[in-house]
């Protein structure tokens, strides 16, 4: 069972020149055929040399229920004593200092800040959330809360470049590259890792899915989703200047003069391949369109799901799930929106409020569909926020005293499906919500429990650059085991 | 950066162990000289390492190194941990292992599941006493010394002899690569035809196709240097420049911005003085040892404003991650190390290299190298623009810019000095709670909130500097901040009785007037009380002395002795109160910084964005030499022995000399181009022939290290280094070389007898064929609609593919912090870190860009319209175009299968690109166009 070299995958990805060194290196152990054997073993993909794309679906390192990935990303830190994790103590100490010293965290903190939100339980578990979250809440007993999560520092980029890509400073490769690296992705008419982000880009921009050393096409397709026509959605996806009928025509024209072109020179693989990716091409138009035209779900769901933006994209990871879309990531919005160092109770209020129906909707969504079993859910931000208030800053808050810090002593991940122990509360933040004190769970960690649902030892998902084989986890992480079901 | 995890073996003990027995001792005792008894390994064998293996390998095996330690290897044990060895010969009892193997209380003890049985110890014990015996394993013992005598590409590079000359051998490169293919029973596939070749070479030396008129031109020479005229024209035009010097800054991981930088200017404005330094060394044919030299130290080689200075963008142009100094090293160490030499040496900057011999120690000798210089603040020009209008509004613009960043600092300057004086007391209150003695009580601060922890800290440090001293200001703060709360207020009065009777004494406490007054007038209860009290009595001195002054400007002194005295605690030499400008700039608020950051940013987007601003060399500078210490597991907060600034032991010998003069960066120059160095030539060698074949000769290009894959023509390449240097290190001598070789002029057609043999070509039995990249993909496609323009350097242009921008694609921005994705779907390098060479994918999103994208929908327009132009009748239309798009005639089947697409293509009102231009538009598409054969 093995993930690819790079020396394999380069191999693979100078492709063999001709269908006869493709059979040969097929017939010599390198793969019976095609990279989804130079992958793994075992596999079932009978590929013709045009199917020999880095983005061929394989399988993992082992049978694993989690096929795809939704990463519900709440950018700028939401509030975990606010949402997910309740703490009365708060209230018994609001407006006064806590007993134990505040820890440091990006900027000065004074008093206990109780939370403005009504917190009920739910479910059998009888798991509490806050109204923030109700919708989402109906799901608990399929929710795995982990209310332990630490990051490295109280800043939001190199915690974003944490979150997303295991380092906070060095540059590295996404989690979605990795996963999408080592599976490829079931529908070659899409791409195989999308991230979609209303209205421009989050901070630190486009890193957040980069593939970095990794090959370029395992880098995240960015979406904005403030546009709704298909060919502001992905790049170069339709032509305006000819139908349908008359494009294909021109590509027969194209395949036609290709055809003739290989063919005097032995079927070349690298040339067979090229002129296959022009009928992928051909029809992720035609899929993509449909992928992304969410009017064409039944009023009962779009209703469901609600009116938002993040509504909306959230609708379309169900849609691209469906297709066999490896990876989607959903932020909130450009910039940092959750980052709520003043006016909390308005802005969480407002933020969840955007999101929290749709959230729900697509639980039950992914569930009547059978599809949360495959389809690993993760919900959180960077960091979570203090429990304490933030004291004004000069240019900072508005000299509002109504908001929280950024925190990474101690906040809340929750993931769902894919194989993971729903209805279940993982470690625990002190009696104020400071810091994880119990059964802690450091972002590696939470990768490597991801990539176990997924079906990879963190350990053996390698490539070899600039002479180290690098992972995702770096030389840390272990697989939380009482997360899994 | 993490902090490290705490580690079982970091305790004082251990650093004790280190101290008496070092690694090398050790050595000395353990590795004795005759043979270990056999008896010994046995008993190794059936009695000690089935413990190993049971109760340490799991922690400190080949999976885990728990604390630095491995315990699979004899080296293992003499190396330890990372603060010393575990066993030491002759002293059983001090061994680190037999400590922690005891369970002795409060210290580290092993296994951590519970102690071995005595009898197990036992046994651990005589074996420490027999000198720890391992069998002999070639690999896990290998020292440095030893890889480095055996790996190839460590070897000196010797100039093999030819081989004997082959029938059909034309050039050197023909008879090793013909001796290799013999060896195996192949040989080389018959030449390519002149189209193919013209076509094949240009691509190569050019990045873009030839013209009709160039084939035909070659086509009908029929002298017997024709190619030879060929390679020399080819070479001698610039447009060689622009697509070679890409190859080079794929290895110099270029980009025209920072990577986030927070809120500054994210965009480099000089990088693009880098990239036409290089464009212009191809052009110029610079000898490449003279390319290293001015890349890593042309400020030691040229004259102040030179435009070689340029050249330095080589060690500047990477990322800034977040202004981390020490990865930005890192990033330099790994650009130099795998770019110029092939090592991983970043490898070895947490730990000793795992597989090349390269110590942690070298890492840090070139780390203090690029430690010792600095990025000067100001860059020196290198040229004028070419318009003087343009540069004096430039100039105008950039005073009035850099004028409101002085002003505000200045301003800034004086408010902080300000704030510092009037807020003296609630700096003292906060240093009043943060003394252990005192309760955190709420503070209630005389300002609107709490000072900022650096106006805190000025007034700590002089209160800490006037501590030791009897001092007439602060004397009484400093008794009673010994004094616990309980005993304040007697101790206050016993204070004031003291001077009470003191009075009129000559050896009475010499204490400030107004201070002493202020106690006795209202005795404090508490530290924080005293801090308010201090505070008010300065702001009454300070309210004195503005008075004054606005009376009397240039009054010198408060006439009052007492008021004067606390004056110049304010305002005089050594006050926390007067700060010079960089001191003042740490000491500003958010807001100050944010808005410097802001005024900053409009200045250097000024030298962005302005056509006036003249070209500057992002140049380093020697700063003060200083060596760096090895930092364990590559943490700055343990710093370890300092290692001296010098090259890398393996290529340098165990007789090397540390660098003395400056940084060092001129001599680390020096030896990495020096003739016994056997990487750079190599290594540089096997870049030009990657290029030219697609792959090089070996494989993996900046790896030349134990994991690399080895050349698979060692002499031909060993011969081609040696020819570079003896050639005064031109690059051009190498490439015609290369070009003129049979090898390189072979068909690419397919053999199977041959790939049976070879299945991967890399002995060269035919010519790969090549699909075109990124940069040769745009500028082909502009060239054949005559489009292209070729002028040569400056400013990087914005957005690639809108079809408006024409100019050569080595001149598009590389944004590194949003690199846009057409440049990623075609495969582009890495923009993070020196890339040795690129992926090489097929993927859908391709296929949608030449199908539906506006840039190239508007050249086969364009092409379209000239082929229509140039003929009367459909054939010849159809033949114009193809004589554009592939530099030939079109077929009769060509022509048939074109015209019957242009009878039966269809024109409704949808259609809003006609068939001529579709067609222009399938012929860009071809595989034909995307391949070189």
């Amino acid at each position: 069972m093995s993930i690819p070299t790079t020396r394999e995958l380069r191999q693979h990805l100078s492709l063999p020149s001709t269908r006869r060194e493709f059979l040969n290196r097929a017939g010599t152990g390198l793969g019976s055929l095609g990279l989804a054997s130079l992958l793994g073993q075992g596999s079932q993909i009978h590929a013709a040399p045009g199917d020999l794309s880095p983005m061929t679906p394989r399988p993992a390192q082992f049978a694993a229920k989690a096929k795809h990935v939704i990463h519900i990303f709440l950018n700028g830190g939401p509030s975990h004593v606010d949402t997910f994790d309740p703490k009365p103590s708060l209230t018994k100490y609001n407006g006064q200092a806590l007993p134990t010293t505040n820890l440091p965290t990006e900027r000065k903190t004074g008093a206990a800040l109780a939370s403005p939100f009504k917190f009920a339980k739910y479910g059998e578990s009888g798991i509490e959330v806050s109204e923030l979250f109700q919708h989402t809440a109906r799901h608990i007993d399929d929710i795995c809360v982990i209310r332990s999560m630490r990051a490295e520092v109280p800043n939001h980029e190199p915690s974003l470049m944490l979150m997303n890509c295991g380092d906070g400073r060095l540059p590295r490769p996404s989690f979605g590259s990795w996963v999408t690296y080592g599976m490829g992705t079931e529908n070659q008419n899409l791409p195989g890792f999308i991230a979609m982000c209303p209205n421009g880009l989050p901070i630190t921009g486009a890193q957040n899915w980069r593939s970095s050393f990794l090959p370029g096409v395992y880098q995240g397709t960015y979406i904005d989703t403030r546009h709704k026509q298909i060919e502001k959605l992905i790049e170069n996806i339709r032509n305006d200047q000819i139908g349908s009928g008359e494009q294909r025509r021109q590509l027969n024209l194209l395949q036609e003069l290709n055809r003739r072109h290989a063919d005097q020179r032995s079927s070349d693989a690298a040339l067979e391949t090229r002129i296959h990716s022009f009928e992928l091409a051909y029809k992720m138009q035609m899929e993509a369109t449909d992928a992304f035209n969410i009017e064409q779900e039944p009023k009962h769901v779009l209703e469901a799901y609600g009116n938002s933006v993040q509504s909306r994209q959230l609708l379309i990871a169900r849609r691209l799930i469906e297709r066999g879309v490896r990876f989607v990531q959903l932020w909130h919005g450009e910039g940092q929106p959750w980052d709520n160092h003043d006016d909390l109770e308005v802005n969480h209020r407002r933020l969840a409020g955007e999101c929290d129906r749709a959230i729900g909707a697509l639980l039950t969504d992914l569930k009547e569909r059978g599809l949360l079993d495959e389809t690993l859910v993760l919900w959180g931000g960077e960091f979570g926020r203090t429990p304490v208030v933030e004291l004004p800053t000069p240019g900072a808050n508005a000299g509002k005293i109504n908001g929280r810090d950024h925190n990474h002593h101690g906040f809340t991940c929750w993931l769902a499906g894919g194989g993971v122990k729903g209805g279940y509360v993982h470690g625990a933040t002190d009696e104020f919500g400071f810091k994880a004190v119990e059964k802690p769970v450091g972002v590696h960690d939470l990768h490597a429990t991801m990539l176990h649902l997924l079906g990879f030892d963190h350990e053996k998902l390698t490539y070899r650059y600039a002479g180290r084989d690098f992972r995702l986890t770096d030389i840390h992480g272990e697989v939380v085991k009482e997360l899994l079901s | 950066m993490l902090p490290p995890r705490r580690r079982r073996f970091d305790s004082p003990q251990t650093l004790i162990v280190f101290c008496i027995g070092t690694l090398a001792v050790l050595g000395g005792i353990l590795r004795a000289a005759e043979p270990v008894p056999a008896e010994h390994l046995e008993f190794f064998e059936k009695q000690v390492r089935p413990l190993l293996v049971q109760h340490c390998q799991e922690c400190h095996g080949s999976k885990k190194q728990e604390a630095g330690l491995r315990l699979d290897s004899r080296r293992g044990f003499l190396k330890g941990t990372d603060s010393g060895p575990l066993i030491i010969a002759g002293n059983v009892d001090g061994s680190r292992l037999m400590q922690v193997l005891g369970y002795l209380p409060n210290e580290t003890q092993m296994p951590p599941k519970g102690k071995l049985p005595a009898e197990q110890i036992a046994l651990i014990r005589k074996w420490v006493e027999l000198g720890a015996p391992w069998p002999e394993d070639p690999v896990g013992n290998a020292s440095l010394e030893d890889a480095a005598k055996i790996h190839w590409a460590f070897q000196p590079i010797k100039r093999p002899a030819l081989p004997a000359a082959h029938s059909d051998g034309r050039t050197p490169v023909d008879a090793f690569i013909q001796s290799a293919l013999g060896a195996k029973g192949l040989k080389l596939s018959e030449p390519a035809d002149r189209y193919t070749f013209i076509r094949r070479v240009t691509l190569d030396l050019w990045g873009i196709p030839p013209t009709i008129e160039d084939v035909r031109e070659y086509e009908s020479d029929a002298s017997p240097d024709a190619t030879e005229k060929l390679l020399d024209r080819l070479l001698a035009s610039p447009l060689y420049g622009q697509r070679w010097a890409r190859h080079w800054l794929d290895v110099a991981r270029y980009a025209d911005s920072k990577g986030y930088v927070f809120t500054a200017e994210p965009r480099y404005p000089y990088s693009y003085t880098y990239r036409d330094y290089v464009v212009d060394a191809f052009n110029v044919d610079k000898p490449f040892d003279e390319f290293v030299i001015e890349q890593l130290a042309a400020d030691s080689v040229v004259e102040a404003n030179d435009p070689r200075l340029a050249a330095m963008g080589f060690l500047t142009v990477g990322r800034r991650y977040l202004n981390n100094n020490h990865d930005i090293i890192d990033d330099r160490i790994d650009v130099v190390s795998r770019g110029l030499l092939g090592l991983t040496v970043g490898c070895a900057r947490c730990h000793d290299h795992k597989f090349d011999p390269v110590p942690t120690e070298d890492y840090y000798s070139l780390f203090g190298i690029f430690a010792s210089s600095t990025e000067p603040e100001e860059l020196p020009i290198i040229g004028s623009p070419k318009e003087a209008a343009a540069y004096a509004e430039f100039q105008k613009e950039l005073a009035i810019r850099e004028k409101a960043v002085t002003d505000y600092e200045a301003e800034s300057l004086a408010k902080v000095m300000d704030e510092l004086r009037s807020r003296s007391g609630d700096c003292l209150l906060v240093i009043a709670r943060d003394n252990q003695n005192w309760l955190k009580l709420p503070a209630v601060f005389a300002g609107k909130n709490e000072p900022r922890r650096q106006l805190v800290d000025r007034w700590k440090g002089y209160l800490e500097r006037t501590a030791k001293e009897e001092h007439r200001v602060f004397a009484p703060w400093h008794q009673l901040s010994k004094v616990l709360p309980d005993d304040f207020p007697a101790h206050v009065t016993k204070l004031i009785d003291r001077w009470k009777s003191d009075e009129g004494k000559t050896d009475a406490d010499k204490i400030n007037l107004l201070i002493r007054n202020s106690i006795m007038g209202m005795p404090p209860k508490s530290l924080p009380e005293l801090a308010r009290l201090y505070g008010d009595t300065f702001n009454q001195v300070v309210g004195q002395w503005d008075a004054l002054r606005k009376q009397t400007p240039d009054a010198k002194s408060l006439p009052d002795a007492a008021a004067e005295e606390l004056r110049l605690v304010l305002y005089g030499e050594g006050s926390p109160a007067v700060v010079a400008m960089d001191e003042a700039r740490r000491l500003v608020g958010r807001d100050v910084r944010d808005k410097v950051t802001e005024l900053k940013r409009k200045v250097d987007n000024l030298k962005v964005t302005s056509p006036g601003a003249p070209p500057r060399a992002m140049v380093m500078r020697d700063g003060s030499p200083q060596n760096s210490p090895v930092l364990i597991r590559g943490n700055p907060g343990r710093p370890g022995k300092q290692v001296p600034r010098q090259f890398l032991q393996v290529v340098a010998g165990p007789d090397r000399k540390p660098y003395s003069k400056g940084s060092g960066r001129l001599e680390l120059a020096q030896s990495i181009v020096d003739r016994k160095n056997p990487l750079t030539s190599r290594v540089i060698t096997n870049r030009i022939w990657q290029h030219h074949f697609g792959t090089g000769l070996v494989p993996t290009p900046s790896d030349f290290g134990t994991r690399g894959l080895p050349p698979s023509n060692p002499e031909l390449l060993d011969w081609l280094s040696s020819q570079l240097m003896d050639g005064s290190w031109s690059l051009k001598r190498m490439h015609r070389l290369v070009l003129s070789s049979a090898v390189y002029r072979q068909s690419s057609k397919e053999n199977a007898q041959a790939r049976a043999i070879d299945p991967e070509n890399r002995l060269l039995w035919r010519m790969p064929r090549l699909r075109i990249d990124f940069e040769e993909m745009r500028d082909s496609i502009l060239a054949v609609s005559d489009r292209l323009d070729f002028s040569l350097g400056g400013r990087p242009f914005d957005d690639v593919m809108n079809s408006k921008n024409t100019r050569r694609t080595i001149y598009a921005m590389v944004n590194r912090n949003d690199l846009p994705g057409v440049f990623r779907a075609f495969d582009f390098a890495d923009v993070d870190a020196s890339a040795p060479d690129r992926p090489s994918t097929t993927v859908p999103q391709q296929a949608l860009f030449a199908m539906n994208s506006p840039f190239v929908i508007e050249q086969a327009r364009r092409i379209s319209a000239e082929g229509q132009r140039s003929a009367t009748d459909d054939a010849g239309r159809l033949a114009a175009i193809y004589r554009k798009v592939f530099a030939r005639e079109p077929s009769s089947e060509e022509r048939e299968i074109g015209l019957r697409y242009l009878r039966e293509a269809l024109t409704t009102p949808t259609e809003k690109q006609s068939p001529w231009d579709r067609l222009a538009q399938a012929l860009l598409l071809t595989n034909e166009f995307w391949f070189a054969d």
